[in-house]
């Protein structure tokens, strides 16, 4: 097991009231998943993404990763263990605009104080792997949408994560480009990386394992 | 259309409070210091305009006869006046005043106590005084008032003074004479106050008629330089021709004094310098700071309306930064209102036209909100620059109003222009779309503007830094002498033989260890001679002196080099001189190595009078700051009270000084105690007697008032522009933190640290502010070497100053972002990368 959610909610005041956007979500994901996130708009997918990813807090319930209570974890603690587990890929790419290609990459392996030497060897391998050794001195505003994501994925996955989390993914791409996004994916899932995606698609959800639908902050 | 304008300007104020008070803050901050330092400069500039006559009005200098030949004198001999009414008929009037000293005034009646006053202001004037300036009777007629020889006009504050309500007219007044009689003058006029904005200042002009005597004695000559000359030249003179014309007046008029007094001809005396005439405009004589010893008034500082002036201007630029800066930083919110606008057909023009308009209203409110800070604060300033400002009198002037509103359209369109254009420019599709890099097209130069602004600020604490620095430099160094806790008693000459019995009694106190007597102290020794070497080739040198008597050099604590100190038994010894070193090395007789060798002692000093008098040098003393530390210690020959072979200039003046014993007196009550009983001393031998004292440490450091002041008012406008480009880097690291939240938040997803991230976002500023520093370093540095200059006795010019200065820098810059720091470290990323 890789992770594990137990009557997680959320919610926030609004006008006095509690709106909740998670509402006893009960989740559990296993090493090798390719799990896919539905359901309309405002339905709460990246709210749960974003705890799933510690990347936002929950009010109640209790997450589990890889043995480790996340609910009951320090601030510093949770962090050490997304950095080192956990690679995001998001709709918008977001990619810094004044970092070239090679530097974006870089990035989350300067936060996790790898030695330059090491940074080096691992950029220039994921750069080949993912075939944009051409572009690396080239900067986000230089690239196309499905460049830029492609860029994105590589950018995930550089640190080695067990587990990829994304946010519509190919959102902002043209269907050839997403297609090719969703290929990767799937190619990385078959050598074990464990991915949750959000999709509105359904030709993308098809790429995934296990489809668990959202509904006003509930799984359905 | 103007009622849109104005519309949108309001609700973007309102929207965006931060940067509406960042704006106004900063304005009317900027434009305050601006109006405050712009009265100061008007002030400075506009002395002694209010003389009807007042362009045809003209000083007349001559150079300094007494020490360096090239540098301008303000004041001339009593004949310069006779010479130029006979040689010059372009002068319609010519007048000469003198300054009298200080003089003891009183108003007695029999049966009544005296009225009794120091009259530090009382000058001789000639009748046609009051032909050529316009100073206001209250009562009394200008013409006459001055003509009889017992004839005194007084000022109303003055009269009020010795008369209360009573009619001064026709009363007289009583004025003690260097042999302590008192002579009667009879009041002929009453003057409104002089106004403050006068280079002439004075309470009492007593008629130089009244100076007969001495004026038919010694009227002829040329050395006697206690007078100002001053003309009135007629209408449409030439005034180069006039200048070219009189200076064939000095080689006529003034050979006979250097023959009769210095038994030397005209070239000898001169030296071969010219003895060149000037013509200085009255309006030019306050702010020109170059001629020396102009008795009569205050003298500005040109170099400090110079200054301020420029602090002036750079903190109205400081501030127009900020408004540039803070208005093309939000562009990228006030874009999409520019694309639409596009989109529906407006102009670039009309967009200039709102982008200005809307600049100049923030300068109005600022204007407004900062006329009346300035006259909230205008007090505070009048007292420390010991001014008289005034911001409503300004108000009555039609011209002021003008330029109040030209400065608002000026300053509006100049910190509007730059958003404006940049603002303007962008180009509808792209900023609808959303894609604008607005914040990245203007970034170099706002950072520019940054750096320009924090130079500003930086190198203003670098010099403010410094000046304070040589301040407690030259209050703290060896002067050669023991200053502090030395008591100065003045008016000892009045004491007549009584004199000595004051000093025993001093003597005999427990609390004093040395007392002495002395004609001129330290920092005030004015008087001089021409001294030679006895029997030497050299021509005679203008060498200051001053008369004591020994154990007033004990009190000094002067070292002896060579040689002794006078000796009251020795009667031959008020012939005698002791010199300092730098005497010693003019005259010839080389520096203190080689006393061993070759001794001055003994030697003889000639003096240039008729007889060529000799004195025997007695001792040699170690050289001491005997004037303002400003200068460099010159020579010195000490004469003996007694010695009456050298004309004594003291103007009278003499003091008991006393060392104090830091044993007996411990505190300021024992002080004041010690001080009383010796008033009660002095008043019991002559109740007439003004009773005055002083400490000789205060007297050296108010020779730096003037220079404190600047410091002060230095001060605080460092700090003004230190706030300003503070507020100015507030904002923008606002600006900042909204642009890059974003990927500051990316950067927190891959798994940046908050304190990784508030490293990084403030390392934006701090790189900005270290380049200021090195500028600013640079600037400074020239700066405070070229103010250096003026001081004989400088500070070093240390590093570690500039690294301070750095160092506050860097901690101002890093409190000052510390807010958005924070604020952008530990901002959740899920907000900012959320898409929409």
């Amino acid at each position: 097991m890789l992770l594990q959610l137990n009557n997680i909610s959320k919610w926030v005041h609004s006008g006095g009231q509690k709106v909740f956007l998670l509402k006893d979500i009960n989740f559990w994901v296993h090493e090798g998943d390719f799990i896919t996130i539905m359901g309309p708009s405002g339905s709460g997918k990246s709210t749960l993404l974003n705890v799933i990813g510690m990347l936002d807090d929950f009010n109640e319930g209790a997450y589990t990763f890889l043995e480790e209570p996340v609910h009951q974890l320090k601030e510093k603690h949770r962090a050490n263990l997304y950095k080192q587990y956990i690679g995001f890929v998001f709709q918008a790419y977001h990619l810094i605009d004044e970092l070239t290609v090679r530097e974006n990459l870089e990035m989350p392996l300067l936060y996790k104080k790898q030695s330059a030497s090491e940074r080096k060897a691992l950029v220039a391998d994921t750069l080949d792997r993912f075939n944009i050794v051409g572009k690396k001195d080239l900067f986000p505003a230089q690239l196309s949408g499905g460049q830029q994501q492609l860029v994105g994925v590589a950018r995930a996955l550089i640190a080695s994560p067990k587990l990829i989390l994304a946010d519509e993914p190919t959102g902002n791409l043209n269907s050839k480009q997403g297609e090719e996004i969703m290929e990767i994916f799937k190619e990385l899932n078959s050598q074990g990386v464990t991915i949750i995606q959000v999709t509105h698609s359904e030709k993308n959800a098809a790429y995934g394992s296990r489809i668990i639908k959202l509904l006003d902050g509930r799984i359905e | 259309m103007f009622k849109n304008y104005f519309k949108i300007i309001w609700r973007n104020m309102i929207r965006q409070k931060q940067f509406a008070f960042l704006n106004i803050v900063g304005l009317t901050l900027g434009i305050t210091t601006c109006f405050i330092i712009g009265l100061y400069v008007y002030d400075e500039a506009t002395y002694d305009t209010f003389h009807e006559k007042g362009d045809r009005i003209y000083r007349v200098n001559q150079p300094d006869i007494w020490g360096d030949w090239n540098n301008q004198y303000a004041s001339s001999g009593p004949n310069l006046a006779v010479a130029l009414r006979a040689d010059a008929p372009e002068f319609e009037q010519v007048t000469r005043i003198l300054d009298m000293g200080a003089k003891t005034v009183r108003k007695h009646t029999d049966g009544e106590e005296n009225i009794i006053f120091k009259e530090e202001q009382y000058f001789a004037a000639e009748e046609n005084f009051f032909e050529i300036f316009s100073f206001d009777f209250l009562q009394g007629d200008p013409k006459t008032a001055l003509k009889d020889p017992t004839s005194i006009v007084i000022t109303q504050e003055t009269a009020e003074r010795y008369f209360g309500d009573e009619n001064p007219m026709q009363k007289p007044l009583q004025v003690r004479q260097t042999d302590g009689s008192w002579k009667t003058f009879t009041i002929t006029g009453v003057l409104a106050n002089v106004p403050t904005k006068s280079h002439l200042q004075f309470n009492i002009l007593a008629s130089l008629n009244s100076l007969a005597g001495k004026m038919k004695a010694d009227g002829w000559l040329w050395v006697w330089t206690g007078f100002s000359t001053y003309g009135l030249v007629k209408e449409g003179v030439d005034i180069t021709a006039l200048t070219q014309k009189i200076q064939a007046i000095p080689p006529k008029w003034a050979a006979a004094t250097a023959e009769r007094i210095f038994n030397q001809s005209y070239e000898e005396f001169t030296a071969g310098n010219p003895w060149k005439l000037y013509l200085e405009p009255l309006a030019d004589i306050y702010l020109s700071n170059s001629p020396g010893f102009h008795f009569f008034g205050p003298n500005g500082n040109p170099l400090y309306v110079k200054l301020f002036s420029a602090i002036g201007v750079l903190i109205l630029v400081l501030c127009s930064i900020n408004f540039m800066n803070l208005s093309t930083a939000r562009s990228s919110k006030r874009a999409k209102e520019v694309g639409i606008r596009k989109v529906l057909g407006s102009e670039r023009k009309r967009l200039i036209t709102q982008f200005i308009l809307e600049s100049t209203l923030f300068v109005l409110v600022s204007t407004l909100l900062a006329l009346l800070l300035t006259q909230l604060f205008l007090n505070g300033f009048n007292t420390i620059a010991e001014k008289e400002l005034s911001l409503i009198a300004m108000f009555a002037d039609p011209v002021f109003l003008v330029i109040i509103l030209s400065f608002i359209v000026f300053l509006g369109v100049l910190a509007g222009s730059y958003p404006a254009f940049y603002l303007s420019g962008f180009r509808p599709i792209e900023t609808l779309k959303g894609k604008l890099g607005a914040g990245f097209k203007g970034k170099r130069m706002r950072n520019g503007l940054v750096v320009f602004q924090f130079t500003i600020s930086i190198a203003l604490i670098i010099c403010a830094f410094f000046v304070q620095k040589q301040l407690a430099f030259t209050s703290s160094m060896d002067l050669g002498l023991i200053k502090n806790n030395v008591l100065q008693i003045h008016n000892i000459e009045q004491l007549g033989t009584n004199d000595q019995v004051l000093k025993n009694k001093l003597e005999s106190n427990a609390a004093f260890t040395h007392v002495g007597k002395s004609y001129g102290v330290p920092p005030n020794v004015w008087s001089g001679d021409r001294y030679k070497a006895f029997e030497s080739e050299n021509p005679a040198m203008n060498l200051s002196d001053f008369r004591t008597e020994g154990d007033y050099l004990e009190v000094l604590g002067v070292e002896f080099l060579a040689g002794r100190n006078f000796d009251p038994e020795r009667k031959n010894d008020k012939y005698g001189v002791i010199l300092n070193e730098e005497a010693v090395k003019i005259l010839g007789w080389g520096p203190k190595e080689t006393y061993a060798s070759n001794s001055p002692i003994g030697k003889y000093v000639e003096m240039t009078n008729e007889n060529e008098d000799k004195l025997e040098v007695l001792g040699v003393v170690k050289d001491f700051n005997f004037n303002s530390v400003k200068e460099k210690i010159t020579p010195l020959v000490i004469l003996h009270q007694h010695n009456d072979l050298v004309w004594n200039y003291g103007r009278g003046r003499t003091f008991l000084s006393a060392r104090l014993n830091p044993e007996a007196v411990k505190n300021t009550r024992d002080i004041q105690i010690l001080i009383d009983d010796i008033k009660e001393e002095m008043t019991q031998m002559d109740a007439s007697i003004l009773f005055e004292y002083s400490f000789m440490d205060q007297e050296f450091e108010n020779t730096f008032r003037a220079e404190e002041r600047m410091a002060t008012v230095l001060n605080i406008f460092t700090l003004l522009a230190l706030i300003i480009a503070c507020l100015g880097l507030f904002g923008l690291a606002a600006f900042s933190a909204e642009q890059r939240i974003k990927e500051l938040g990316i950067r927190k997803v891959l798994g940046a640290k908050a304190s990784e991230l508030a490293l990084l976002f403030s390392s934006e500023f701090t790189k900005l502010i270290l380049i200021s520093v090195l500028l600013a370093s640079s600037i400074a540095y020239f700066l405070v070497d070229e103010w250096l200059t003026n001081f004989a006795y400088r500070t070093s010019i240390d590093i570690w100053v500039f690294t301070l200065a750095a160092l506050s820098a860097f901690v101002i810059t890093i409190l000052t972002v510390c807010f958005q720091t924070i604020r952008v470290a530990m901002a959740n990323p899920v907000e900012s990368l959320r898409t929409e």
